[in-house]
């Protein structure tokens, strides 16, 4: 027996009122990862970003075409291992216009030298290199939509009109976090030979892979600096900058969430306090009786930490043990098929769940601070006359 | 019936417990009704942008402004529609418009935003005469003069005042006014000369949208049965209302869906709260229930007076939480709008009914917290209950 | 009390001019107004008197429990009215047993857990702690009741668990309470007899606030406290 495991016994006393603090907690540590879990994975894209990969894109406006040319002009840069072009195709499918996913136009042979982290089986690629409409889709799109290899699919354009067909040549999977595994790619030769002249020879953006990472910014400002004399100008960054320029286009709701963060941390306190309170009031006299029998005033806080501590610890153990399924399971196969733009990794990451489980532990040691203060500091004969 | 002063009373008496469930209640609601004000303040900030007799006429399968594309001759030829209405100078009440985005650094972000450019001709104000300058003068028609919505104003860097941003190099445009339209999406963008913009955009002789007045909304029918007849064309018609309307849809299922989510997580934990804090009530007054019981009321009577002091507390916290979220009127919240992949300024719209709204909600989390605590207390036999 | 024995060695309570005065609403309310009085070691002595007479507070200024407002209060070779909180619980562990009306035990401990608790705050062994506390529920008869809870016993049984945790730190002095205040009067008696047995077989100095005057008899000498002041 020890003060600790009698703090531990009381909370039994109260069984109910313990079980529904320590929901009401958990509760509180779900909504915590939940939102923590959607930060980091929205920040995934910056966090995992390919230090050593860079994309020029027009100087003014994401919707401003580069010249193809751009792109052979920037394989000759010093430091650039490799560079490849894409354009957007903004294409939709006629069967479900609600279901959005990133469809590009991409430079079939050097692509994967540029994205190495897709995932892609050699006798698919060699399929897909074979057939003008091949396209090679995510592993999460082609599950969502119920694609297999050899199927047929119509897309409808909405930058470039009509319906375009394509033929699932094969699927990549990821060995990345901050890679969308619901893309759909295919040959940029195949738009480019059938759009009208006016706009043959045009892609959106230029991605390159440089020899020596620490240099990226070097690299982007000689770019930068060959096209600054040209009638089309350009904008290098890495793609670590260009991912937070993505999030920076959400820092509202990042710092919304941020916010409701800290709402779910005072909430918690309060259930937390308050049940905390409410089992000293009740026990005032018990602890007027350790005290008559010489324990110190520290001990009785003690002895209330203890209580709470012991709640803090389950709290967070049982939040955790909700979060699991509900945010691995459902929530996070959820937003990584139909937001896998913004959540490629949509999975509670170790460190959340630390913090999840510290937090439960330090915030219930925060909520019993007034309540283990009162106690300790109230006289002995005060608290032996108290009827609970 | 028992009185509910009597219920008031308890409430006061544990001053403590009281408030900090009524807090935990109230940062419920307070998030409940933020996330309603900024839903409604999504669908009105676009939907002022959008007026009954107006038509917007965009290229087949577009869907949005930005992909959209009509050629010159194209937007005379609906200009000239009979449904469309005249001004008094006899030309024809619409107008054929440019819409861009541009990559500006987001101020107080590490990142770049999209902004939202519309190349607007000169009679612009004449078509949308809610818009007023509050600041500046108007732009010099075909100059290199820009006047800025007054909800995007300041957040971007080069959008204020007297300073200037490129399109173009060595060709800067000047903010030469700030302009306020009741608080629509209009706002939230940068209006220039719609040949300075075409020329930058590479448009010459093309544009994104044409929007016309009708002579009445009830002309809408005829006027896209006109237009869609002349397949040649490949024009799709819509209300001007419907298209802000669609708009909106996206971002709203977002914020709604992350909003609720957040919000009903965050009511379970309160309502754990709420419980608690009932059942320590009941604990602690068992005498005064036997008391009661003995005196004569009836088990309903005390169901009702402890259902009643449950909702009492959570109205407080309801009040104190639908209060406090009035004072996000003064937050100014941005989001990317999915559609035209620009910012867009929206505020924390209140409303009547999304008050009441939100009480309801704190009188329903009252309720179910309260319902077990009280029927337990109706459960009690008054002589378990005296000898407690 | 014999004179030979006051010669012989220094009464262990000794109270000279002890007050106290409790502030209400900033209103000052003397509850004990001048008091001397000199309890020699192993005497069984009963403190009566009305309510609010002060007897209580008096018991707690003995205890170690409160402080008085003025006075000297030496209780087993140490002065008290000087002594900190934390200073004034070490001596409280080391010298006194209490016992309560209300028994006061933990309810989520069982009888002998309910007596090793004092036994918390010293450097014995788990196993000595154990036996010490079986020892002391042997003393009060209830050893085989050893893991009963509070719940289980009757109040006379709590009481007599309550009495085994005032004795198992082996204290010279016994404070009680109303110690029969809540029994009836065949388990008052149990209680009173039991007293009696550690005050003569045990030594043990035994002071009680009592109203009942059957217990107030069992004492060898009585105090009457009326308004403050001993009477």
């Amino acid at each position: 027996m020890s003060l600790l495991s009698i703090a531990a016994r009381n909370l039994l006393r109260n069984k109910f009122r313990t079980i529904f603090t320590v929901l009401g907690a958990a509760v509180a540590v779900l909504a915590f990862v939940f939102i923590q879990t959607m930060l980091t994975s929205w920040s995934a894209g910056v966090e995992f970003a390919a230090k050593d990969r860079i994309a020029t894109r027009h100087k003014v406006s994401m919707i401003l075409p580069l010249p193809k040319r751009y792109a052979d002009t920037i394989r000759e840069v010093p430091g650039v291992k490799h560079a490849s072009y894409f354009q957007w195709f903004g294409g939709v499918d006629p069967k479900d216009k609600n279901n959005f996913f990133a469809n590009t136009a991409v430079e079939s042979k050097t692509v994967f030298d540029i994205y190495d982290e897709m995932v892609v089986a050699p006798e698919d690629k060699a399929r897909w290199l074979a057939d003008r409409q091949g396209a090679i889709v995510g592993a999460v799109l082609a599950k969502k939509m119920g694609l297999k290899v050899g199927d047929r699919v119509t897309l409808q354009g909405t930058i470039f009109p009509g319906d375009w067909q394509f033929n699932v040549s094969g699927i990549y999977t990821a060995s990345r976090r901050s890679i969308d595994q619901s893309q759909f790619f295919f040959h940029w030769d195949y738009l480019n030979e059938s759009v009208p002249e006016p706009q043959r020879d045009q892609v959106a953006w230029i991605s390159a892979r440089l020899d020596d990472p620490t240099r990226s910014a070097e690299v982007s400002a000689a770019i930068d600096r060959i096209f600054d004399e040209k009638d089309v100008q350009t904008a290098t960054m890495s793609e670590r900058a260009m991912n937070l320029s993505f999030m920076a286009m959400f820092s509202a709701v990042l710092s919304a969430l941020d916010a409701v963060s800290i709402i779910i941390l005072v909430i918690m306190v309060m259930i937390l306090g308050n049940t905390i309170a409410m089992g000293v009031r009740e026990r005032t006299r018990e602890y007027g009786v350790l005290r008559a029998v010489g324990f110190q005033p520290k001990h009785v806080g003690l002895f209330i930490l203890g209580e709470a501590l012991t709640i803090g610890v389950l709290a967070g153990v049982v939040g955790l043990g909700i979060s699991y399924p509900l945010v691995e399971l459902m929530f996070g196969r959820f937003l990584e098929e139909n937001m896998g733009g913004m959540f490629p990794y949509f999975r509670i990451a170790p460190m959340t769940m630390v913090a999840a489980v510290l937090l439960a532990v330090t915030l219930s040691v925060v909520a019993s601070l007034i309540p283990a203060y009162r106690a300790a500091k109230l006289s002995v004969t005060d608290a032996l006359r108290r009827v609970a | 019936m028992i009185p509910v002063a009597y219920n008031l009373r308890n409430l006061a008496v544990r001053k403590t417990t009281t408030l900090a469930t009524a807090a935990g209640l109230g940062l419920v609601v307070f998030v409940f009704a933020s996330v309603l004000m900024l839903a409604n303040s999504i669908e009105r900030t676009l939907g002022r942008s959008g007026r009954p007799d107006v038509a917007i006429v965009l290229r087949k399968g577009s869907d949005a402004e930005l992909a959209s594309g009509i050629e010159a001759q194209q937007v005379s030829l609906i200009l000239g529609n009979a449904d469309v209405a005249k001004r008094p100078d006899g030309k024809p009440d619409g107008v054929g418009e440019i819409a861009a985005v541009i990559l500006l650094p987001k101020l107080g972000t590490d990142g770049e935003s999209n902004v939202q450019v519309r190349g607007v001709p000169d009679d612009v104000m004449a078509f949308r005469p809610s818009v007023t300058l509050v600041e500046g003068r108007p732009a010099q028609p075909g100059s290199d003069e820009v006047i800025v919505g007054k909800a995007i104003s300041g957040r971007f860097k080069g959008l204020t005042l007297g300073q200037s941003f490129e399109l173009r190099k060595n060709r800067p445009l000047k903010v030469v006014g700030i302009f306020a339209d009741g608080g629509s999406s209009f706002e939230s963008e940068v209006w220039g000369d719609v040949h300075s913009v075409g020329s930058a955009f590479g448009r010459q002789g093309s544009m994104s949208s044409v929007r016309v007045r009708l002579l009445s909304p009830a002309k809408f029918d005829g006027f896209k049965a006109s237009i869609d007849q002349n397949q040649q064309l490949g024009l799709e018609v819509l209300r001007e209302t419907d298209y802000y309307e669609k708009q909106s849809e996206g971002m709203n299922v977002f914020i709604g869906a992350l909003g609720i989510s957040i919000a009903f997580l965050f009511s379970v934990g309160a309502m754990i709260g709420a419980m608690i804090t009932m059942y320590g009530s009941i604990a602690n007054r068992q005498r005064e229930i036997g008391t009661l019981r003995a005196l004569g009321f009836s088990r309903f009577s005390i169901l009702l007076s402890f259902l009643l002091e449950s909702i009492c507390l959570a109205l407080i916290g309801g009040a104190i939480g639908a209060l406090a979220s009035l004072a996000m009127g003064m937050v100014r919240f941005s989001m990317v709008n999915f559609a035209s992949f620009s910012e867009v300024v929206f505020t924390f719209e209140p409303t009547p009914g999304i008050m009441l709204g939100s009480l309801a909600v704190a009188v329903v989390m009252g309720l179910f917290g309260g319902f077990l605590p009280a029927v337990q207390a109706a459960r009690m036999s008054p002589i378990k209950a005296m000898r407690g | 009390m014999g004179e030979g024995q006051r010669e012989g060695k220094k009464p262990i309570v000794e109270l000279d001019g002890v007050g106290k005065t409790y502030f209400r609403d900033k209103e000052p309310v003397v509850v004990l107004d001048n008091i001397s009085l000199d309890i020699e070691e192993g005497s069984y002595e009963a403190l009566m008197g009305p309510s609010g007479s002060g007897k209580s507070t008096l018991l707690n200024l003995i205890a170690g429990l409160d402080r008085p407002s003025r006075g000297s209060a030496r209780v087993a070779g140490q002065e008290l009215s000087g002594m900190s909180d934390s200073a004034l619980a070490t001596f409280r562990s080391r010298t006194m047993g209490f016992i309560f009306q209300a028994y006061n035990l933990m309810p989520v401990l069982t009888a002998v857990e309910n007596v090793e608790l004092p036994l918390l705050l010293t450097k014995l062994s788990r196993g000595e702690r154990k036996k010490r506390a079986q020892t002391a529920l042997r003393v009060v008869g209830l050893e085989e009741r050893m893991n009963h809870y509070p719940r289980q016993l009757s109040g006379g049984q709590e009481q007599r668990v309550a009495i085994a945790r005032a004795i198992v730190n082996d204290p010279r002095i016994i404070v009680a309470d109303e110690p029969t205040g809540d029994l009836d009067r065949k388990s008052a008696d149990e209680i009173l007899t039991l007293l009696e047995k550690l005050n003569k077989e045990f030594n043990k100095t035994i002071l009680m606030v009592t109203h009942d005057p059957q217990a107030a008899e069992r004492a060898t000498v009585i105090h009457r406290l009326d308004k403050g002041n001993l009477s």
